[in-house]
């Protein structure tokens, strides 16, 4: 018991709940030990500080108060609370409620049905778009194939209306670019194309056009677009033009201004 | 027998009524006619309905390739004028063998005709209404009078002059040349939606041009100018790599 301090049993040797053999040994402890003797006395000191503490009661006015408020309190509520006669009184007024509820009913799922009707119109309306789109791209695609030169010119100035073409337009465009036998819809399809620049299809399209194409025209367009876009792949056919004799000198002369802005 | 005299007398005096020489053949289901020439075409209108090639060669080359035949690179002389004519489907194929003797052919105006001229060769041509395509390859010039049709014609080191009698609003016009001048006119009422651009020559027109406008100001870039003429109509494109372009009314 020496070692085995009894400061958790304090509590309860205060208050005098411990058994019997339990009390004698920690009596017999906290004679030999000082810590816990001194521990204890703190310990009685503070049960006793609560013990002589004051309990302040509430004088006999502020409970007449109290009580006062309370009764008020209590008829006030009674008063509130006797609903069953109110009841009867507004009956008509929930009446006029449920009716004005249905209207508000009526009303709304008008609305919601007209809001429905009208994006189900909303969505015709994208599909004969839609439709007129793929219409004009048919137009387009078939104008292209034309006999006449003007013709397969009007069917690449179509491209106006496709602000996003899809790889077909695009495809059938670089067609035109690469293979058409006319110089004029040749440099129309550039122009075309010229505004997607950032296609890869585009990009490869006119990198050939830059190895084949004998134009100087449709040639110094395309170097100045390849320039721009600082296509690093287009730096060989470039310096091939630059050594082949039969290029125009104002083309060499845009090469060699054009190449160092790649970088 | 009697008839069969009849007509063979009739053709007999038919071929001999035309000089001794010259080409012709029907355009019966021809739609195009393309021309390809290495030396200077002209092309005049006639009113029946046929080729024709007038034989200018010159008496002493004549003589000297009596009993021989021309040959070309695009085929060999099938006309006895110095040209290689064939049909391929709805196209008639008519090829200028000689190098330096101009030729002249005669075609119906409303003939679409596409005229190619592949090295010094200038093209003329007056008073077609029906589609023209026109290519001077390398040195010619292109001179185009009195089109009513759609016109694409293009050139590198000639310069093109287009004077139209009427502009066609079915079909855009496309027009452009990389060293030389261009120089069209138009009557003054076309309406027209235009682009005309020229990389490093100016600009010159008589015509009330309406520019784009962007945030109401407007384009003054003098390297490409978008307009409309009369309200707007038929897409025109001038277009020089560096030569100066004229639109002229008239």
């Amino acid at each position: 018991m020496k070692n085995n301090h009894v400061s958790d049993l304090l509590p309860e040797y205060l208050d005098n709940t411990l058994s019997d053999s339990v009390k004698q040994k920690t009596e017999q402890h906290l004679a030999n030990c000082i810590q816990c003797k001194l521990e204890l006395d703190e310990m009685k000191l503070l049960f006793n500080a609560f013990k002589n503490d004051a309990i302040t009661v509430p004088s006999d006015r502020l409970s007449a108060k109290f009580e006062a408020a309370l009764n008020q309190e209590k008829s006030a509520t009674a008063k509130v609370v006797s609903i069953a006669p109110k009841k009867e009184k507004s009956n008509w007024a929930s009446n006029l409620l449920k009716v004005a509820a249905s209207i508000a009913l009526l009303v709304t799922s008008f609305q919601i049905g007209r809001v429905i009707q009208s994006q189900k119109n909303n969505q015709e309306l994208v599909v004969l778009q839609d439709e007129t789109l793929q219409f004009k791209q048919a137009a387009m695609l078939s104008l292209m194939e034309n006999q006449s030169a003007s013709k397969r010119i009007q069917g690449v100035n179509y491209i106006e209306e496709f602000p996003n073409p899809d790889e077909a337009i695009v495809k059938a465009l670089t067609d035109r670019l690469l293979n058409d036998e006319n110089d004029n819809v040749r440099l129309n399809a550039f122009e075309a194309l010229s505004n997607f620049t950032a296609s890869e299809t585009v990009k490869t399209a006119f990198i050939k056009t830059l190895e084949k194409e004998k134009n100087p025209s449709i040639q110094v367009a395309i170097i100045q677009a390849l320039v721009k876009i600082q296509e690093k792949k287009a730096i060989a056919p470039m310096q091939k033009l630059l050594e082949q004799e039969d290029t125009q000198p104002f083309i060499k002369k845009e090469i060699t201004e054009g190449l160092p802005k790649i970088i | 027998m009697k008839q069969l005299t009849l007509i063979l007398f009739a053709l007999a005096i038919g071929t001999s009524a035309k000089s001794q020489s010259d080409y012709t053949k029907s355009l019966s289901g021809i739609e195009w006619v393309k021309i390809e020439s290495k030396s200077d075409i002209i092309l005049k209108t006639h009113t029946t309905d046929e080729l024709l090639i007038k034989n200018s060669r010159s008496s002493e080359v004549s003589q000297r390739a009596k009993g021989l035949r021309l040959i070309g690179e695009g085929g060999s002389d099938n006309t006895d004028v110095g040209f290689y004519v064939v049909q391929d489907g709805n196209t008639l194929i008519v090829k200028n063998l000689r190098k330096n003797d101009e030729g002249e052919i005669y075609l119906p105006k409303d003939q679409n005709v596409s005229v190619k001229s592949t090295w010094n060769g200038d093209i003329e041509m007056s008073g077609f209404h029906g589609e023209i395509e026109a290519d001077a390859e390398l040195n010619g010039s292109i001179e185009i009078l009195d089109a009513r049709g759609p016109v694409t014609a293009n050139a590198l080191n000639g310069e093109i002059t287009v004077v139209f009698g009427k502009v066609n609003q079915d079909s855009p016009i496309s027009i452009y040349t990389t060293n030389d001048e261009v120089d069209v006119t138009l009557p003054s009422d076309t309406p027209s939606d235009l682009v005309m651009s020229t990389t490093n020559g100016d600009i010159y027109t008589d015509f009330e041009l309406t520019r784009e406008e962007k945030d109401g100001l407007k384009s003054m870039s003098g390297r490409k100018v978008k307009a409309t003429i009369n309200n707007g109509g038929v897409n025109i494109s001038l277009k020089s790599t560096n030569g100066t372009i004229y639109l002229r009314k008239k």
